[in-house]
């Protein structure tokens, strides 16, 4: 039983397939690269998975459930969190916060209890600080607790919304190119953290573009090319293949052979 | 001549030390968004506002005052929708007109007590706002501003059409003083109370709203939806909510106002009054909830000063607000004591700029 299935998914943007029949599975405890080059269709699958944008055909299943025609915020509630590819944190709040933020699913109660002030509203706001404060423990951010997330260096801010999906505590976490403009000290913290969260349980699907790392913490690796899954497997297995060297070494638009 | 130390004290630091020490004892705090919980100032501006009328007991500074808690609500709620959700709203006046029609209609023509009325304002207000918010939120930006006042707008003309019910452009009169139990509040001082005393409860509920999860999620609503939801936030509930509870404290404003005035009539209601409570909000500082209140009673003030310069009162008007946005471009309340800082600091070290030492 895989947690999370994709069944030939197919989106087009005006006439062009940015996707075009992919199935795909992700299996529960496991770290599942995707790569592919440029324009591929990566983020439009995380997109689709996350429940940005709607799939044109195909059904998705998460823990056999069809999650297809489930708005965005409904998806999270069952468990998948993510992180994007352009910096999404919220600057408007403080770094504790963002990762406050980030349990909103798992706090109870409504608009008049927390109104009211209602003395368990009291103790779990304290206990989700205390909470919050361990998650930050554990990536290293806890001195800068206070100050505004928009004031934290890059690097850090990714670190951030990593943290701030995993304190939504999800069973599937997917990583839209985490590894994207940080240094490589940042690179290795970020696989270690990642490694560390599977440990936890937590199964992790990402796309990226680093090659080093994705080959080192990958426990497998699918490889998109113009919209379609041109090969799966182990990263040993994806690296000779034959068809994925060729999609990285030649050009996307190549013209047939006259 | 004599070289001057570092840091050697001069007696004319004492020219902006001391009102700089004044101001951080009343001022609110700076950097609002880090500073959520209550505090001891808090306190301070409580027995300010329960003492203020002690002290100065004269009854056109209490008119004054209640119609500034008036506004006051009516500014908080829309602090909660502009300030922390990051909405837009230009209709906020006809939720104000809509609480106020409800206690007029009911308690003249229904005899129904003015407390029932009250609640009954909110009420309404909250059903009409679920009404309208369900589709209208969905827009963003300047789509919503405009969708937000073509709804004030329709709200105004049928008023002024459906002269049965709500008695066309020349409005409702005698609605009794605001009672409760048999206590009727007829003087403005005692009105000053029953707003004040709604103000601060309202504060302390929707200060407790920031500084908990709702809060939270209207920042993130405010700052990217897309995150909101991948974290599990429902974003347009979030939304939807926030507007109607605007428009419920809008509504208690509107019951208030007609039990204080004992009138409503359409003129009250129309877009010069939003824009009056925006530019309260605006210029109090969104994303704070001290910066309503200070602007609504700033502006009350100001309108009441300018009054008497009759046909000048607009144009000076204008020209006040445009230096406030200028001098304090996020709000008076968002910084006060920084930009304090920074215009007393200006003059002090005018001299030492000009001789080129610093």
């Amino acid at each position: 039983m895989s947690l999370l299935s994709i069944e030939k998914i197919t989106k087009e943007y005006d006439g062009i397939k940015a996707l075009d029949r992919v199935s795909l599975k992700v299996e529960k405890g496991r770290i599942k690269g995707l790569i592919g080059p440029n324009g591929a269709g990566k983020s439009t699958l995380f997109h689709l998975i996350s429940g940005v944008e709607k799939p044109d055909s195909g059904k998705i299943y998460f823990k056999e459930k069809n999650i297809t025609s489930l708005e965005s915020h409904e998806r999270s509630a069952l468990g998948i969190g993510r992180t994007f590819q352009t910096l999404q944190i919220w600057g408007n709040m403080t770094v504790v916060e963002n990762i406050m933020a980030g349990m909103d699913r798992r706090l109870g109660g409504g608009f008049f209890s927390y109104g009211l002030w209602l003395p368990w509203i009291r103790r779990s706001e304290k206990e989700a600080l205390k909470e919050a404060k361990e998650i930050l423990d554990s990536l290293g951010l806890l001195g800068k607790w206070e100050s505004m997330a928009s004031q934290l260096p890059y690097g850090k801010q990714k670190l951030l919304e990593i943290g701030r999906a995993l304190a939504m505590k999800p069973e599937l976490l997917l990583l839209d190119e985490p590894a994207s403009g940080l240094t490589l000290t940042e690179i290795d913290q970020l696989s270690e953290k990642i490694s560390r969260t599977r440990q936890e349980g937590v199964t992790v699907f990402m796309v990226e573009h680093h090659m080093g790392m994705v080959m080192e913490i990958a426990d497998e690796i699918g490889v998109l090319h113009n919209g379609k899954l041109i090969a799966e497997g182990t990263p040993a297995t994806v690296k000779k293949n034959p068809r994925v060297i060729d999609a990285y070494l030649t050009r996307r638009n190549r013209k047939p052979d006259a | 001549m004599v070289e001057k130390k570092e840091n050697e004290f001069r007696k004319r630091d004492l020219f902006y030390l001391v009102p700089l020490w004044f101001i951080s004892l009343i001022a609110p705090d700076p950097y609002l968004y880090h500073k959520k919980e209550f505090k001891k100032k808090d306190i301070f501006y409580l027995a300010a506002i329960c003492l203020a009328p002690l002290i100065w007991s004269d009854s056109h500074f209490h008119h004054l005052m209640v119609l500034a808690g008036i506004y006051a609500i009516l500014a908080l709620g829309l602090s909660l929708f502009m300030g922390y959700a990051g909405q837009i709203s230009l209709g906020h006046a006809a939720f104000f007109g809509i609480g106020a029609y409800t206690t007029a209609i009911l308690t003249t023509r229904y005899a129904v007590p003015t407390f029932l009325a009250f609640w009954a304002s909110a009420l309404s207000a909250a059903l009409i706002a679920h009404l309208i918010g369900r589709p209208i939120l969905k827009l963003k930006g300047y789509f919503l501003a405009l969708a937000t006042l073509g709804f004030g707008e329709i709200f105004l003309v049928i008023v002024r059409e459906s002269t049965n019910l709500t008695g066309g452009v020349i409005g409702i009169f005698g609605i009794p003083w605001f009672s409760v139990m048999g206590f009727s509040f007829d003087t403005y001082f005692k009105q000053y109370y029953l707003t004040w005393g709604v103000v601060m409860g309202l504060f302390i509920f929707s200060k407790n709203l920031v500084r908990s999860k709702v809060g939270r999620a209207l920042l993130a609503v405010a700052a990217s939806e897309d995150a909101a939801s991948s974290v599990g936030i429902n974003v347009s509930k979030t939304k939807l909510e926030i507007f109607v509870l605007g428009a419920v404290f809008a509504g208690w404003a509107g019951s208030l106002f007609a039990c204080i005035m004992s009138t409503a009539s359409p003129e009250a209601f129309s877009l010069g009054f939003t824009i009056l409570v925006v530019m309260m909000v605006i210029l109090g500082g969104m994303g704070n909830l001290y910066g309503p209140i200070g602007g609504a009673i700033l502006l009350t003030w100001l309108m009441d000063i300018l009054s008497k310069y009759q046909e000048f009162s607009l144009p000076i008007y204008s020209v006040i607000l445009i230096l406030f946005l200028i001098f304090f471009p996020d709000g008076i309340g968002t910084r006060l004591n920084v930009r304090v800082i920074y215009l007393i600091g200006y003059w002090a070290k005018k001299k030492k700029r000009d001789e080129g030492k610093l």
